[in-house]
């Protein structure tokens, strides 16, 4: 991807505003009526992998679990703006929040495979929790999910062992794989490393980027050379004046690390801060 | 170069703290290891003081237990002594029925719906779980003969079901329900809040989160809580007292009367026969023991689920 020049108001020329996975328009989190994030609007292009950087209470978090409505069950929690999946609000939209959720996975801060059930049962379970009882299909998207998660050779033996006895990586990997046994469009991912050893964090890296052949990735970061490594496109957020987090730019990776618009964009990718 | 470093180190502030508290240190060791020893031996005399009173329960339980259970003590119905035959006590076979029938009937009303209740309680947060959660913890601290009063006054009386292993089992049930609800609701919310958001994130209810992976996430601790129930309700005796009518026969039918265990302790200690005075220690024994396996096996299931888990 090339990225030849840019306008803060026109991000990531490079890209067809066709083949946008999800688009944020304005969007702001408030809990109890203090704004946590607020005016991140971007475009996630399809099949890329798009990070969130940023320093500690910038919002990262917080924006990346408003795009699978997490908050929703946070009492006193509000979302504002536009959330776009295809064309629809993911708020407002005639889309049911399990529907959304079925498209848009999620991969979590620490390995959280479901300590009662086995690999296989992880795999399937959210297939199961969504009706599909049939064992073909369940085996099928078994295998297939553990082999995009480069997880199948390592347990082909032991689908019915605990979850818990996979080592740190593995149980990540599990839940990726979890996640990507629903054939989502959209795979969120919320410093999925940051539990992990370097070794273990490589390996999900080198499947992240095999993985946007099929999936839009969005992925929180507080580590700046993995952003750098792995994604395409970045947006940056920082804790503004009143504590609120605000997007301060959007941009490919590339033009974001080398050649940023804004000042503070480049004082947190050399390190200045955060 | 040596003897230089030396004298760099023994003049920077750290090692003169260092030597400061090496001298603090050994002035005051003495005394501190002698309030040490004094303070082990207070530990061990209150081990002893309170250890005292289980041992010697225990001692008499089975040195006065023992010697009256024999088969006919499981076999047989209670007999009436007399100058004739002074020692037919008979066995205690209706009320060992009546408790196992007594603790089957109040699990099978108690568990299901406490465990619900609790599961409702750690994922709610409306009025009406704070009312029932308030209502459950007096409700744990009430005296049992209001359980007894209770199941006598509505089931007994207004129901007129009259004196029955169900009215008994009912007194109990409510009696075990609010330690299982307050169980439930530590258990379940013991399950750390990742878990749910894995299930919501595929695209789960939020039913099924609840039933497919909360709640067996959170299952050691509830049937450690039931387990507990169970034990305290088999030793209960006054609500059994004005609910069962202490039937002398053996049934496992919810409308008959039936005996149990601490109720014929009760009765029998208040006997003439010196006879079956003596009989109260066996079944006594035999109250603890069932206690003791029920407790027992809590603690080994909770132990196996926790390795399982781990």
């Amino acid at each position: 991807m090339s990225e030849t020049q840019a306008t803060t108001s026109q991000p990531a020329p490079s890209r067809d505003p066709g083949q946008s996975a999800m688009q944020l328009k304005n969007v702001a989190v408030a809990f109890n009526g203090r704004v946590a994030v607020r005016d991140a609007t971007f475009d996630v292009a399809k099949n890329r992998v798009t990070s969130l950087i940023g320093p500690s209470g910038s919002g990262k978090t917080t924006l990346l679990r408003a795009l699978n409505r997490l908050h929703d069950l946070t009492p006193g929690a509000k979302v504002s703006g536009q959330i776009l999946l295809e064309g629809t609000d993911i708020y407002r939209g005639d889309l049911t929040v399990t529907e959304l959720r079925t498209r848009v996975g999620m991969v979590f801060q620490r390995p959280n495979p479901f300590p009662t059930m086995s690999i296989y049962e992880n795999v399937v379970s959210g297939l199961r929790f969504n009706g599909i009882k049939k064992k073909s299909i369940l085996d099928e998207a078994a295998e297939t999910s553990l082999r995009s998660a480069a997880l199948w050779e390592s347990v082909e033996s032991r689908l019915k062992v605990a979850a818990s006895n996979l080592s740190g990586g593995e149980q990540q990997r599990l839940c990726i794989a979890r996640a990507l046994a629903m054939d989502p469009e959209i795979l969120l991912m919320d410093e999925p490393t940051s539990a992990l050893d370097p070794i273990a964090t490589l390996r999900i890296e080198e499947l992240m980027t095999t993985l946007k052949e099929r999936v839009t990735i969005i992925i929180v970061t507080h580590n700046m050379q993995q952003a750098a490594r792995i994604s395409d496109d970045c947006a940056f957020l920082l804790m503004g004046e009143d504590r609120a987090g605000e997007l301060i730019e959007f941009d490919t990776t590339e033009k974001i690390f080398n050649n940023p618009n804004d000042s503070r964009t480049l004082d947190y990718t050399l390190g200045r801060f955060g | 170069m040596n003897d230089l470093s030396e004298l760099h180190e023994a003049s920077t502030p750290s090692s003169r703290m260092r030597d400061e508290i090496r001298r603090t240190s050994d002035a005051s060791r003495a005394r501190r290891m002698t309030v040490s020893r004094i303070m082990i031996l207070l530990c061990g005399l209150a081990l002893a003081v309170s250890a005292v009173p289980l041992v010697a329960l225990i001692y008499e339980l089975l040195r006065l237990g023992v010697p009256v259970i024999d088969k006919t003590f499981f076999t047989t119905l209670p007999a009436t002594p007399t100058l004739i035959a002074p020692n037919a006590t008979g066995g205690v076979s209706n009320a060992i029925i009546g408790t196992l029938v007594l603790t089957l009937y109040a699990s099978i009303m108690a568990i299901p719906l406490g465990v619900l209740v609790g599961v409702y309680l750690s994922e709610s947060d409306s009025k009406l779980a704070a009312a029932l959660r308030v209502i459950s913890q007096t409700m744990a601290g009430a005296p049992s003969i209001l359980m007894g009063l209770f199941a006598f006054s509505f089931i007994v009386h207004d129901l007129n079901v009259g004196f029955s292993a169900i009215a008994g089992a009912f007194a109990l049930a409510v009696l075990m329900m609010p330690v299982i609800i307050i169980s439930t609701e530590i258990a379940v919310r013991g399950v750390p809040n990742t878990l749910r958001e894995a299930g919501l994130a595929l695209g789960a209810k939020p039913h099924k989160v609840s039933l497919r992976i909360v709640l067996p996430a959170a299952i050691s601790g509830i049937v450690t809580g039931s387990i507990l129930a169970v034990s305290r309700a088999v030793g209960e005796t006054a609500p059994v007292l004005l609910t069962i009518g202490g039937g002398f026969i053996n049934s496992w039918k919810p409308l008959d009367p039936v005996s149990a265990l601490p109720l014929t302790i009760f009765e029998n200690a208040k006997s003439e026969w010196p006879s079956q005075r003596a009989q109260v220690w066996g079944i006594a024994l035999v109250l603890v023991a069932f206690v003791f396996v029920l407790s027992l096996s809590a603690r080994i299931w909770a132990a196996r689920k926790q390795r399982v888990n781990n």
